[in-house]
């Protein structure tokens, strides 16, 4: 694959996810790496879009289990005569 | 492979204290109340450990688990006759929330941009933004946010092929980021911004 230039930011916007991922392979990786350092608007999307999705990642995971969750779901498993 | 039956409770209960806090996680995420979240992990604790001897030693358990833990999902999903999905996301355009933050003042650059419009959303809403997209892309949506398992772990949890968890994956983010903007529209979070701005 060639170096991707300005004439195709629409190439590394068709891989923005797998690259957000790492889908993609090495050499494609670098491909973009160096799309986005000389694409403002892209590497101002790309950036963005990166910061949602560990933004939501961190937002989903914050969760308080409750309290006896794990002693009331082992007390009711069947006695261990049952499992064989 | 057969188990001495009086040591493989023990494993279980080590292997699933492991894991109970991420199935938990998942639970909720999937069930959006406590009450349901503890029935199905409690109901897919019950399941794994009277399956416990087909699962095989040194494998992935949280994979495992979560796998029956999603199909208990399923079935229960199957039993209340599932809701009718929401279909106004699926022309969401690309870069939907990045457009839609320029125009309302958020900032788009910088080193954490899209943090101030998630933290002015909260969990809360977020979670509730998850919750409208319609059930494929919510549970594909769910495993990967909340687990960061990889296309595969996750294509064999559902049992499908890695290119649909990939496509489900990648149109169900586009998806959540018009939910979250609608649910930001909805409790007046980016109105006060626009009134600022005169969009």
């Amino acid at each position: 694959m060639s170096q991707l230039s300005r004439t195709n930011c629409e190439e590394a916007f068709r891989l923005l996810n797998d690259f957000l991922d790492r889908r993609l392979t090495p050499e494609e990786t670098k491909i973009i790496e160096e799309h986005l350092e000389i694409c403002a608007w892209c590497a101002r999307e790309f950036n963005f879009e990166t910061s949602v999705l560990y933004g939501l990642k961190r937002k989903v995971r914050q969760l308080e289990v409750p309290a006896g969750l794990l002693s009331r779901i082992l007390s009711q498993l069947p006695p261990s005569e049952e499992q064989a | 492979m057969s188990r001495d039956p009086a040591v493989a409770p023990a494993t279980f209960e080590v292997l699933f204290t492991d894991v109970m806090n991420s199935a938990y996680g998942v639970a909720m995420r999937f069930c959006h109340n406590p009450a349901d979240a503890e029935d199905l992990v409690q109901e897919a604790a019950f399941l794994a450990y009277r399956a416990f001897d087909s699962f095989e030693s040194g494998s992935n358990f949280r994979a495992w688990f979560l796998k029956i833990l999603t199909n208990c999902y399923f079935s229960k999903r199957r039993r209340e006759k599932s809701r009718p999905v929401t279909s106004d996301l699926d022309d969401t355009p690309d870069l939907y929330l990045y457009a839609r933050s320029g125009q309302a003042g958020f900032p788009t650059q910088g080193s954490d941009p899209a943090s101030e419009l998630l933290e002015s959303l909260g969990t809360e809403r977020i979670v509730a933004a998850i919750g409208r997209l319609p059930e494929d892309y919510r549970v594909v949506s769910t495993l990967y946010f909340m687990e960061d398992l990889s296309y595969e772990e996750i294509a064999r949890i559902l049992e499908c092929p890695v290119g649909t968890v990939r496509s489900r994956l990648h149109r169900g983010r586009k998806m959540l980021q018009k939910a979250l903007w609608q649910i930001a529209e909805e409790d007046g979070i980016v109105g006060e911004k626009t009134a600022g701005s005169g969009m």
